[in-house]
């Protein structure tokens, strides 16, 4: 009996405390705390792990778990979440590699998920929001509402969203957060009056003060077609190496006479991740009636052989259909070097759309992504209603 | 608008001695790790139109590396060589032969540095932590809105903005310091203050310093000379060295922060 109790006690120690459950993360930014969850599960011999913003998870790419330390895995990002867990709680450091030293940021967590808390109605809605910089202002919209996990909501540029915010909510002020491994913004703010007032935190200590009334419906941001545009009066030229090494050009016979859809995008993206799903449903439901889809990435190191498995991984996490090219590097300079007949390039993704002659018909810098709900309805829709347009063309 | 020593506002805690341990135990894992680390550094040196690297007559020479050629137009820097042409983005590193290429900078004044696979093993000392070296209090605005081109901690040329300054209660009357907005990619920068001291040359770099300035809520900021930090200048003769920002000077010694050993 007494064999029995240490060896239960030597197996207790070997294997640690269980991070099992559910667990309620929070990162400390100077000026607030970025809230999200984390739901760890045990799989046979290995652990899993989800990131979550509210009711969307992502999952990680690994987890380790050696005693009491936990180590979350986000190899999208090159980041990872160290902790030590004690009892019910976990603490330790974000971090992620920079050029100019680490990006580190305090995490802890507690066992449990996030309370769901709704907003009042004078704080749902659609908000026209002006950012405060030392030099000017720039033009957001912020978009607030009750979703299953509580208030929920976004936060959207002249060409994209900043992807799913949840959080929290007490009287009328809130904080709506937005952590994916990468990105790290939080939204925190007040009703005062008909007025909201904020701060906008974007990773450990930059600080965006804001102002915001509700819209009225007029717009507020410039249309992505306003900001990038394209040589309309040539076939729009591409060639690159597909993940195989063989080049890929406009000529390629899967293209001639085709209504094609150049995504521009990174595997690095977050917003690029929100738009590859939409692109692949397209090509499913159009490609029988003469749609193409061609993903052209733009990637990090320059290394053909790390960004091709970076870009492979993409193309089976979202199960895409259609080819996916290496381009070339992450960068809008370079991105615009190599596609010369677009103006203005600015932003990943970009989808160009290609009528059956092969002359650019319409560009969209961005995406708006689930977490904008109406205006992502709307994109896609506009997105059918083109492709529906341009396949009908003989 | 006098910064006010932290202690009478009451806001140092065991819990600020806690995550400063852990910036610096992150920081010199960084340094003694990272592909990028000043410690690899082995050349810094601006592109113009054209640099040729690779053999030993070449504007740039790396071992065993066959001659290549940055070249920039139009803003854009290219990797061209034997093997090809690639496009080189900024602030990505790029791997040629035994070495990581690191280009950043604006467009038409980009600067390349080159990393090796070794790196130095230095020391990185502080002094001991300063509870009454830590100050909380408002960012005064700058009397005129605009950018201002400096080197940053790493020796790149950057467009920051001025973003006022702040009164720093040591020595004799209160020392105005200018801070100005750093930009560090995407929707993020840091408020940064490059000072110098009696200190500088005698236990800390001759050059001078960085410190950031935090935020500390309700519009106030909190500037921790526990958290300053040398340049990048002071770990690899391979760095370009900022110029000191004309009158930060801090009439007095800021023992607290980095150390330079001797």
């Amino acid at each position: 009996m007494r064999s029995l109790v240490l060896a239960a006690a030597a197996l207790a120690w070997a294997s640690g405390p269980s991070p099992t459950g559910s667990w309620r993360g929070v990162l400390d930014l100077a000026g607030g705390r970025l809230s999200f969850g984390l739901e760890v599960e045990r799989s046979g011999t290995a652990w899993k792990a989800r990131l979550c913003n509210g009711s969307l998870c992502q999952p990680l790419s690994n987890v380790r778990v050696i005693r009491d330390s936990v180590v979350f895995e986000i190899a999208d990002y090159a980041a990872t979440i160290a902790a030590t867990m004690d009892g019910d709680s976990l603490t330790g450091v974000y971090r992620n590699v920079g050029n100019r030293g680490p990006r580190s940021i305090p995490f802890h967590a507690a066992r449990g998920r996030w309370p769901a808390t709704p907003g009042s109605r004078r704080l749902l809605g659609r908000w026209d929001a002006t950012f405060f910089q030392e030099l000017g202002s720039s033009p957001r919209v912020i978009e607030i509402r009750n979703g299953t996990s509580g208030l929920e909501g976004t936060l959207i540029s002249n060409t994209g969203d900043y992807g799913h915010f949840a959080g929290a909510v007490k009287g009328d002020s809130f904080a709506l957060s937005h952590f994916d491994g990468s990105f790290v913004y939080l939204i925190t703010g007040a009703l005062r009056g008909d007025t909201l007032r904020g701060v906008f935190h974007a990773g450990p200590r930059t600080e965006t003060p804001f102002e915001a009334v509700r819209s009225t419906g007029a717009s507020h941001l410039k249309a992505p077609t306003e900001v990038t545009g394209a040589d309309t009066t040539a076939p729009f030229h591409f060639s690159a190496a597909d993940l195989r090494g063989r080049m890929v050009s406009e000529k390629d016979p899967r293209f001639v006479g085709k209504v094609v859809l150049v995504d521009i995008f990174g595997s690095w993206c977050p917003t690029c991740h929100e738009a590859a799903p939409v692109l692949a449903g397209l090509y499913r439901r159009y490609h029988a009636r003469g749609l193409e889809i061609v993903g052209l990435a733009y990637e990090v190191t320059g290394d053909t052989a790390v960004d091709a498995r970076q870009v492979r991984r993409f193309r089976d996490k979202f199960d895409i259909p259609f080819p996916l090219l290496l381009g070339g590097i992450n960068d809008v300079e370079a991105a615009g070097a190599t596609l010369p007949q677009l103006r203005g390039f600015t932003s990943f993704p970009t989808t160009v759309f290609l009528g059956r002659d092969g002359k650019v018909r319409r560009v969209h810098a961005g995406f708006y992504g689930p977490a904008t709900g109406a205006q992502h309805r709307r994109l896609i829709e506009e997105f059918e209603r083109e492709i529906e347009k341009l396949v009908k063309e003989r | 608008m006098l910064l006010l020593p932290a202690v009478l506002a009451g806001s140092v805690g065991a819990q600020g001695a806690d995550a400063l341990a852990r910036e610096r135990s992150d920081y010199i894992s960084w340094l003694q790790t990272a592909p990028v680390s000043p410690f690899a550094a082995v050349a810094q040196q601006p592109i113009g139109a054209r640099l040729r690297i690779g053999p030993a007559d070449s504007d740039l020479p790396l071992e065993g590396v066959s001659e290549h050629r940055l070249t920039t137009s139009g803003g854009r820097v290219t990797l061209d060589g034997a093997d090809g042409s690639r496009p080189v983005p900024a602030a990505r590193p790029v791997t040629l032969g035994g070495f990581t290429l690191l280009v950043d900078g604006p467009p038409g004044r980009q600067v390349v540095t080159v990393f090796g696979t070794t790196r130095r093993k230095r020391a990185v000392e502080y002094y001991p932590v300063d509870e009454g070296a830590v100050f909380v209090g408002p960012l005064i605005p700058p009397e005129r809105q605009g950018t201002v081109r400096v080197l940053g901690p790493d020796g790149i040329e950057v467009e920051a903005i001025e973003a006022g300054s702040v009164q720093v209660p040591i020595g004799d009357r209160p020392t105005r310091l200018r801070v100005r907005r750093i930009p560090t990619g995407g929707e993020e920068s840091e408020l940064e203050i490059f000072f110098r001291d009696s200190t500088n040359g005698k236990g800390t770099y001759p050059a001078g310093r960085f410190v950031s300035l935090l935020p500390a809520g309700d519009g106030r900021y909190r500037l921790d000379f526990n958290r300053a930090r040398n340049p990048f200048c002071a770990y690899s003769s391979a760095y370009a060295c900022p110029a000191p920002w004309q009158g930060n000077t801090v009439p007095g010694a800021v023992r607290a922060g980095e150390r330079y050993g001797a």
